[in-house]
């Protein structure tokens, strides 16, 4: 297992590549070949976050190197390309395994044949591949690389459905916003570049002292990144690309989002940590992050299209978590781990609900032909499985106790109330207007007259929403459990473990 | 296994346990009842205010509940919804704006 940093990256790559040549020999020799991917990506990405979490040292993987242990500098210059888990980084794996592991699971039963399967599958790999390398990696330059493998895949499966008119708009729009991201992004890798001559986020980290231009590229990561992550106003992408991905897609395009939030985090506490630690930062994310969650909330109050409500209801959750973000930014420390452990922990939890929730409306469209809320109803007599999964993913999703939405909103609300009551009360309030909405979404798909009968889901999918659903139960029922081994280790690395992350990767 | 934010704590087992009870002493009472529920009779049919619903009418759709939100937030929902125009120009409007506040705070920090 000394290598699986790099093949919970490599395997999911060569799994996209090689999926369509081996589809053309035999349809269900590329089934097996992409669920055997799958699997090794789950061993390998499980391997590296029980090595980071049980040595609690960030693991660093060196490439090009006579060995992956090797030294990264010489002479105190880093000069080759790393990968650096750290216990946050762990975390994130194992959220976007779990999201693709669902997402490979529900694809294989969801996608027809004739509608591009082994397209779909690909670029599901793909994407998994590139959130899995953005995640682990030291570096910047690959950093800008994996989010463009990310920008690319999600586009294509947002635009999977070629032959209706709204995914390629949709694709179109998407498209359009992440190249504008991605170039902020690489603009900022450019000025840091120029300035310090290294692109190794440690080594950046040590060396930025809060010049004007470090200052300019950390206004441009945050540019980008926020844009990327869906915050208001910049959100307004995501409701077109989640509404019209496929389902299968929507609930790896959920870890993709949360992706970005980890790449706040890390340019925020990591990479400019030291000497550019403002508060103002912070309040900048928190207030963007309460609008969001307000605005996106409302938007979904309206929404017909039952994919563009979870949609919105999706860029809700993704607020809660930039609080948390923007309240630790403020504090660093007492309550704001609090918050940090709230908003990492709603990722996981956020991943579970909403990914549900995306599958529950995939397999009613699959069912029915369409998602609008105005010819749906009386489902529940039909999609029985379904209509549980989604009452049990949706009062997850509003946060209603004993579910795990509710444990990671506790942490959440608590600490925001210490840096702003203002800003805590906000995010009450939308929880139970989101209540609202989810309640609006069940009755008009499960209750009331039913105009057709449905037919049921394929079990392979049931099953994907079944492990979503247990974790729904288990994350609610055992909060402590995960706060204990994941998420508190995950926000102690932050917070606490910068020097640590620097000096694992520089030595000394 | 409860957690705690420094300020209070949440135990959902508790809380369980606890809505188990609430919900096995409603049933309780529920069974005290008279039992005059009779199926596929009049008690069936929808009560809307005495009103005689003609075959195959409309029910009311998903749409329709929490009505009252949306009416009562219509002037504000109006101008939100419109804010939201589906133009993707506006869409690299906002981000321009984002970045341009995003910027200045770093900045100004």
């Amino acid at each position: 297992m000394v290598h699986a940093p790099i093949l919970a990256i490599a395997v999911p790559l060569l799994g996209a590549f090689a999926a369509p040549l081996l589809a053309k020999l035999d349809k269900r020799a590329r089934d097996a070949w992409v669920l055997a991917a799958g699997l090794a990506v789950a061993v390998f990405g499980i391997a590296v976050a029980v090595k980071v979490l049980g040595t609690g040292t960030p693991w660093v993987y060196t490439l090009g190197a006579p060995s992956p242990g090797a030294a990264v500098t010489q002479g105190g210059f880093p000069i080759r390309i790393v990968l650096v888990v750290d216990a946050l980084g762990a975390f994130m794996g194992i959220v976007a395994i779990l999201a693709g592991a669902v997402g490979l699971l529900y694809g294989l039963h969801y996608l027809r044949e004739e509608e591009g399967k082994t397209l779909g599958l690909s670029l599901l790999l793909l994407l998994w591949a590139g959130i899995l390398g953005l995640v682990y990696t030291g570096d910047l330059f690959n950093f800008f690389v994996f989010l463009e493998i990310t920008s690319i895949a999600a586009c294509a499966l947002i635009g999977y459905r070629v032959w209706e008119s709204r995914p390629p708009e949709a694709a179109f729009k998407t498209m359009t916003m992440y190249t504008l991201g991605g170039l902020l992004v690489l603009v900022a890798v450019g000025l840091l570049y120029g300035e310090h001559g290294a692109l190794n986020i440690a080594y950046l980290s040590k060396l930025i002292t809060g010049s004007a231009v470090e200052r300019l590229a950390l206004g441009l990561l945050l540019g980008g990144l926020l844009m990327k992550a869906g915050a208001v106003p910049a959100h307004m992408w995501a409701p077109d690309a989640y509404g019209e991905a496929p389902a299968m897609a929507t609930v790896v395009l959920v870890a993709n989002t949360q992706a970005s939030i980890y790449a706040i985090m890390r340019v925020v506490f990591t990479l400019f940590g030291g000497a550019l630690a403002r508060p103002g930062i912070g309040w900048l994310i928190a207030s963007l992050g309460t609008v969001t969650v307000i605005v996106a909330v409302l938007m979904a109050l309206i929404q017909r299209h039952l994919g563009r409500l979870i949609a919105y209801g999706a860029v809700s959750q993704i607020g809660y978590m930039l609080l948390a973000v923007g309240v630790a930014a403020v504090a660093r420390g007492g309550f704001g781990e609090v918050a940090l452990r709230g908003g990492i922990f709603h990722m996981i939890n956020d991943a579970a609900s909403v990914g549900l929730l995306f599958l529950v409306a995939g397999a009613i469209r699959r069912a029915v032909g369409s998602v609008d809320l105005m010819g749906l109803g009386g489902l529940g007599r039909s999609l029985r499985w379904e209509s549980g999964f989604f009452l049990l993913g949706a009062l997850a999703l509003a946060g209603i106790p004993p579910l795990n939405g509710f444990a990671s909103k506790f942490l959440i609300y608590e600490s925001a109330f210490r840096a702003s009551p203002i800003l805590s009360a906000i995010a009450v309030l939308a929880s139970i207007l989101l209540l609202a909405v989810v309640v609006r979404a069940f009755h008009g798909t499960f209750l009331g007259p039913e105009p057709k009968e449905a037919p049921p889901s394929p079990k392979g999918m049931l099953v994907a929403m079944g492990v979503l659903a247990l974790l729904i139960l288990v994350l609610g029922l055992f909060p402590g459990f995960f706060l204990g081994r994941l998420v508190g280790p995950a926000a102690k690395a932050l917070l606490a473990g910068r020097a640590a992350y620097l000096a694992a990767v520089l030595g000394g | 296994m409860r957690i705690g934010s420094g300020e209070g704590f949440w135990g959902p087992i508790v809380w369980a346990i606890l809505a188990l009870g609430i919900a096995a002493l409603g049933f309780a009472v529920w069974l005290q009842g008279r039992r005059t529920y009779k199926r596929g009779t009049e008690q069936e049919e929808p009560f809307l205010s005495g009103e005689k619903l003609p075959p195959g009418a409309p029910g009311i759709g998903g749409t329709h509940l929490y009505w009252g939100f949306t009416e009562a937030l219509k002037p504000f929902l109006s101008r939100l919804a419109a804010f939201h125009t589906g133009f993707v120009g506006d869409y690299v409007g906002w981000l321009i704006v984002i970045l341009v506040v995003a910027i200045m705070v770093v900045i100004l920090t």
